[in-house]
């Protein structure tokens, strides 16, 4: 008995130590960055490299929010972001729920079309967008960012929602019509209720793809829109790098995305599971 | 169940449908405010209020000064616009290609000029005697894709040597180098002295120089020093001159000093380099000419840098170019207005001169400057530009792609041990002969 709850031990052990080793590992790039962020600019580009500061010192926050054009940029990300989000669940609820529910040969044929979009480097989009936006008069929005961005976030909900969707029984909407719901009616009622997890999931991938988004900012703003992202890689010159600023402006620019996730957390691990018990 | 909540569905029908209203007239509005751009279709027969300049990260900071003359003289405001290096390319590329373009004037680094040539308007008219007289002839060359001249030099660089004034001032380090080499301790002017001088230091944690293996133009002023006449390219464009006996000299001479820095030169950046330098864990540095501003206070190396011109191979001293200019999209709303704008930059170069990073391009404004403190590497870049040895990189719309993809590879490779130069050479040749003809 002694040596059976030994082994458990032993196994226990080896198993946190392989998940220490895992954790470590998967969240040294962001500790490096925030350490990074604390170092004097010699320090930052040391040769060999230091992990510890050995002067800790703020002034990187100070210098990236005190840069013209930074509070902006978080606020136009915010705005982008938001917008981009809305904007594809809104369009892409209906069509993930016609796909799954009417099952045609042109809805396959529809998701498939959806999947090779997220194929399509951005800047094959984007290039014909400057343009595009150009003529309507939307050059450098968050509007125009945003409608940009939700090309690449809507096929990426469509498939989402589509899976979620997939997982709710058709007998709950039959049972609805039955009970006088129309099409509309049982997809507000009883599909949506029953995925919010999987909207959320849909929702936060919709919002990172926005987030995270450079190439589309880099083509289609110049002042009023700009991004974080393009002011962060603006740090960058032929003629220095600052990464102290860099990375604190990334640290910066990670805590919405980390309190989103935080508050979401619930729904994206409902939504996770949403379906893996169906049947 | 069900039959309670559409009871009360058809209840809240109405708010919604008030909801929904709300929505469209904010996603209007929304629309509406956005369409008040600056990117909004503008009348060009109307005054211009403003003209907006594309200019690489941190790189307004040259022509602010220029930018707050220009609109207290003219009332005209000088917005820029500001993107990465990279980003400014895919940018401009995108524009010009879409013939949609949202800005008047870009500062666009020379390699990209034969690039965008087609889609930049010819500034012929402003190239008088005077101001061919007053650049570099290389930084004049430069400017002229073809027939055309398609950019105003807004300011050069070139590297430049920096030593370590207190180590060679060093009574102890100078009696062990005539010791060992036979000759003084001074700032090195030839490959040799570079090499016996890097060797000397290299001991203790000290490193003799940083070698950015991971950039090409250090080995592309070797090439010029060893005495290559056309720089990787012959004259027409066509065919790949890597791989005679002078690209071989010139990269035998470049990977030897590989030695007398960390190890890893493959991966060393010019950030890395300049890092090192400034760490003051190198005794020298070949760089490019703005560095020596940009030396932080807090460095150990602050106020004990001294610099000097490029060092001299066998057909003498030589460096690279690297200008940049102000171009106009033919396709800009405002010609006129952004010519002007050029012009008055081009007449106010001097005014760059004191900025952060303090680069200009007018010959003329550099003299004006050159013996001001602060502005030590200005003779030396002077005399690297002006030495007949210099050339300039080939105007070829491939550079960028010859530079990525067969440039820096074989100079990284070269840096590996055992590698045989000769045999990489002739590989790259090969390579950048694929390349511009296809």
């Amino acid at each position: 008995m002694n040596g059976l709850e030994s082994r458990r031990g032993s196994t226990r052990a080896i198993l946190w130590t392989a998940l220490t080793v895992l954790v470590v590992l998967y969240a040294f790039p962001f500790v490096y960055m925030l350490f990074t962020s604390f170092k004097t600019p010699i320090e930052t580009n040391a040769i060999p490299p230091t992990i510890l500061p050995s002067t800790w010192t703020i002034q990187n926050y100070i210098t990236a929010l005190t840069t013209q054009g930074v509070p902006q940029s978080f606020v136009n990300s915010i705005q982008t972001a938001v917008i981009s989000t809305v904007v594809s669940l809104v369009l892409a609820v209906p069509a993930a729920y016609a796909v799954t529910r009417y099952r045609t040969r042109l809805g396959r044929v529809f998701i498939l079309l959806a999947l090779v979009m997220r194929m399509v480097p951005a800047i094959v989009v984007g290039a014909p967008l400057i343009a595009f936006f150009h003529s309507l008069g939307l050059s450098d929005t968050s509007f125009a960012l945003a409608l940009a961005q939700t090309t690449i976030s809507l096929p990426l909900s469509i498939w989402l929602l589509a899976s979620f969707f997939e997982a709710v029984p058709d007998e709950l909407e039959e049972s609805a019509r039955v009970d006088g719901c129309s099409r509309l009616g049982s997809l507000w009622r009883i599909v949506i209720p029953i995925t919010r997890g999987g909207l959320a999931v849909a929702a936060i991938f919709a919002f990172l793809a926005s987030w995270n988004d450079f190439i589309f900012a880099l083509l289609l703003t110049s002042v009023r829109a700009v991004t974080t992202p393009l002011q962060i890689a603006n740090f960058q010159s032929q003629f220095g790098l600052d990464w102290g600023t860099m990375t604190s402006l990334a640290v910066l620019y990670s805590v919405p995305v980390i309190v989103l996730a935080i508050v979401l957390q619930r729904h994206i691990v409902a939504g996770l599971t949403l379906g893996a018990v169906k049947g | 169940m069900l039959r309670t909540k559409l009871t009360g569905s058809r209840r809240v029908r109405l708010p919604r449908m008030k909801a929904a209203t709300a929505a469209a007239v904010a996603t209007a509005s929304l629309l509406a405010l956005s369409a008040c751009t600056p990117g909004a279709s503008t009348n060009s027969s109307a005054p211009v209020k403003s003209i907006t300049v594309l200019v690489e990260a941190g790189g307004h900071a040259e022509l602010q000064p220029i930018a707050d003359l220009y609109a207290k003289d003219t009332g005209v405001k000088v917005n820029f616009v500001e993107l990465p290096y990279n980003g400014l390319f895919n940018r401009v590329n995108s524009e010009l290609s879409t013939g949609s373009v949202s800005f008047d004037v870009a500062a666009l680094d020379a390699i990209w000029l034969p690039t965008f040539a087609a889609g930049l308007e010819p500034m012929n008219d402003l190239y008088t005697p005077a101001v061919t007289a007053d650049n570099f002839p290389s930084v004049v060359q430069e400017a002229k894709v073809g027939a055309n001249f398609v950019g105003m030099p807004a300011f050069t660089n070139s590297e430049i040597l920096y030593y370590r004034t207190d180590l060679f001032n060093n009574s102890a380090n100078q009696a062990a180098f005539k010791a060992k080499y036979g000759y003084d301790l001074k700032p090195p002017t030839t490959w040799q002295q570079y090499a016996d001088v890097a060797a000397f230091f290299t001991k203790d944690g000290m490193y003799g120089a940083p070698l950015p293996g991971a950039e090409e133009t250090q080995y592309l002023a070797a090439l010029s020093q060893a005495g290559e006449k056309e720089m990787v390219l012959n004259s027409a464009g066509t065919k790949s001159t890597l791989g005679d006996a002078a690209s071989l000299k010139a990269l035998d001479y470049y990977t030897s000093l590989a030695k007398y820095a960390p190890a890893g030169a493959a991966a060393v950046d010019w950030n890395a380099a300049q890092n090192l330098y400034n760490q003051g864990k190198s005794a020298m540095m070949l760089f490019w000419a703005h560095a020596y501003r940009q030396i932080p206070t807090s460095s150990p190396v602050y106020g004990k840098t001294g610099v000097a011109p490029m060092i001299a191979g066998p057909a003498g001293i030589a460096g690279v170019p690297g200008p940049y200019y102000l171009s106009i999209p033919r396709q800009g709303a405002h010609l006129s207005a952004s010519t002007a704008f050029v012009k008055f930059a081009y007449d106010h170069n001097a005014l760059s001169a004191d900025t952060s990073l303090g680069l200009v391009a007018r010959i003329s404004a550099l003299k004006q400057y050159e013996d001001k403190p602060g502005y030590a590497a200005y003779k030396p870049m002077v005399t690297t530009l002006s030495a007949p040895a210099t050339i300039t990189r080939p105007a070829n719309a491939n550079w960028q792609n010859i530079v990525n993809n067969a440039l820096i590879p074989m100079i990284q490779k070269s840096l590996q041990p055992g590698a045989d130069n000769a045999a990489l050479l002739k590989a790259a040749a090969a390579q950048i002969d694929q390349i511009v003809q296809q």
